[in-house]
């Protein structure tokens, strides 16, 4: 069987946060129509990756390559990465007093759509486009005119994660530590959401801790993430097993 | 109120000035250089007895090359009892001659009247406008007061604010938007003379290059003031490393049953909010024009007509994108 186009390419990626080295040799692969679970324990460098990956730029690259799309990722501003096709959904999401969710998508799809030469949407096709993408989350419309995730429990930052996730279209989308923070049912939607934005050409990698998630996003791939390397890979049964048994087999087999 | 006054429409003002300000329905007086419009002499509005006026009153003060040389321009505005009014006091600069303006507006606010004013000064790099305010608020008397400072070479806004009637309460709020070497300084003497009366106070600056700004705000409780609650705040937001905010907040109580703060910051833009933005695939320069609006809101917020305050965000955006920069004199059409 042909396999799907390769969406990312990872090879042996080095980044620090200061002296600290906290990737140390990153090698992953991710196709089109893929999602993969990285899990590990706390301190592997879980975060840092999915922050490395969307440009964030208090970490350094010190070696490496990132391709992702057939362009060289790295050499990328976080901006022209989210223009690619990248998104990440933060796992404690911003606070932007001031800024209504309105405007503040408003602003990132028309910027999107200028990446792509399109002429900006009018006010009235935005808003019918931002309510249809609320709906994808359950998200109550009047949170439109709210500043971006004031006052909003932590359900609703995730639940407004996904949906600027739906609003942008996303070829490859970090979901870093989504479940955290949710109680049953918002982490039921907010996994809803996702499947619900599952495509054939694009590709999610989904950080957790917890099997519960993986009970909703089914991942074709477990990766578990260990002092800065990927020391298993796995079918999505390794997720259920890390349940049961912890890492202490894998980190000492 | 003003009947004797000349409402002059727009066409009449010489160099083709536009002011769209004016919101529906809104009466406007022209000062020109330091006088009246017609008549050269200082404004005098005095709002009747418990009459409630629907109309803003708009007060342009334009200077001219006609006149380069300092003047001195003086305006009296008086809420009688019961009284509610609307004021919008603008000042601008038609040529760019270093002009010095020396203003002195005296506001009185009687017994249960309430005063809402909107002062807007945008003039050029070469202005130096000095405004003394004086302003006595009797008992029950209200007060809203939001000064935008948009573009100014040197500008000292001075408020002495007395409160001499129980009951009576004031809101003054600021936003000043400086850069190249400009120079903003807001000082506020708040004086609680009397029980139970409530000040707030909420200065912000969004301060590029090097210009300074200096915010010296006291709050004075007089003895017999019990009851007083008087808070004030200070934000500036520095974006050039060259830029200096001076903030020297001051509380002087001499009453033992008072609600008082006061707090002064000075920061930088949000690394994690502009991040955010930028993941999202907002550029870094859109980032960072949205987080100075986003900062500045919290003044722009206290606009209580929602056109005016329409009308002040887009001013303040379009400052903040530099659209005033290029020239350095004040923008005609400006707002």
């Amino acid at each position: 069987m042909a396999e799907n186009k390769i969406l990312l390419e990872i090879k042996d990626l080095h980044a620090s946060v200061g002296d600290k080295e906290i990737l140390r040799g990153i090698n992953l692969t991710i196709r089109e129509g893929e999602t993969h679970a990285i899990m590990g324990p706390n301190g592997s460098g879980k975060s840092t990756l999915s922050a490395v990956l969307a440009g964030r730029d208090n970490y350094t690259v010190t070696s490496g390559e990132v391709t992702f799309n057939g362009h060289n990722l790295l050499e990328l501003s976080p901006e022209e990465r989210s223009w690619e096709g990248i998104f990440l959904s933060f796992q404690y999401p911003i606070e932007i007093p001031g800024v209504t969710n309105v405007n503040f998508m408003r602003t990132a799809v028309n910027e999107h759509r200028r990446h792509r030469g399109l002429e900006p949407l009018n006010a009235a096709d935005f808003l019918k486009l931002m309510r249809s993408k609320m709906e994808i989350v359950e998200m109550n419309p009047s949170f439109s005119s709210r500043g971006v995730n004031v006052g909003f429990s932590g359900g609703e930052k995730k639940r407004n994660e996904i949906f600027q996730m739906a609003m942008l279209e996303p070829r490859l989308s970090i979901l870093d530590e989504t479940d955290s923070g949710l109680d049953v049912d918002a982490l039921r939607i907010v996994a809803t959401g996702v499947n619900k934005l599952k495509r054939p050409d694009n590709a999610s990698i989904v950080i957790t801790h917890y099997q519960r998630l993986l009970d909703y996003i089914v991942p074709d791939v477990v990766h578990v993430l260990y002092k800065g390397r990927i020391i298993k890979t796995a079918g999505k049964e390794l997720a259920r097993e890390i349940e049961e048994r912890g890492y202490d087999w894998i980190i000492n087999g | 109120m003003a009947d004797n006054y000349i409402y002059a429409p727009a066409h009449n003002i010489e160099g083709g000035f536009r002011c769209r300000v004016p919101l529906k329905g809104s009466r406007q007086i022209f000062m020109i250089d330091g006088g009246v419009q017609g008549t050269g002499r200082p404004l005098d509005i005095r709002f009747e007895k418990g009459r409630l006026y629907e109309e803003a009153l708009q007060v342009i003060g334009i200077r001219t090359e006609k006149h380069p040389e300092d003047i001195l321009m003086e305006s009296r505005f008086h809420f009688a009892e019961g009284s509610s009014a609307k004021l919008i006091l603008c000042s601008h600069t038609f040529a760019e001659n270093p002009f010095r303006t020396d203003e002195k507006i005296e506001i009185t606010v009687e017994a249960g009247a309430s005063a809402d004013i909107v002062i807007m000064q945008n003039e050029h790099n070469k202005a130096a406008h000095n405004t003394s305010y004086d302003i006595r608020l009797a008992g029950g008397a209200s007060l809203k007061a939001v000064i935008l400072t948009i573009h100014g070479g040197v500008i000292d806004n001075r408020i002495n604010l007395s409160l001499d009637g129980p009951h009576a309460e004031c809101d003054i709020s600021g936003l000043y938007l400086v850069d190249g070497t400009q120079k903003v300084s807001n000082t506020l003497n708040v004086l609680h003379r009397v029980p139970e009366c409530h000040s707030r106070e909420l200065f912000k600056g969004i301060l590029d290059n090097s210009a300074t700004a200096y915010f010296n705000g006291l709050i004075h409780v007089f003895p017999d003031a019990q009851k007083t609650e008087a808070y004030q705040e200070c934000h500036n937001l520095l974006l050039d490393r060259d830029a200096r905010a001076f903030a020297q907040p001051q509380l002087e109580i001499y009453a033992d049953d008072v609600k008082c703060s006061h707090g002064a910051t000075n920061g930088r833009l949000n690394e994690d909010e502009l991040f955010y933005m930028r993941s999202r695939g907002i550029p870094l320069k859109e980032a960072k024009v949205l987080q100075q609006l986003a900062f500045a809101y919290a003044v722009l917020d206290k606009i209580s007509s929602p056109e005016l305050k329409e009308r002040m965000a887009s001013l303040t955006e379009r400052r903040l994108r530099g659209e005033f920069s290029d020239c350095n004199s004040c923008c005609r059409n400006c707002c």
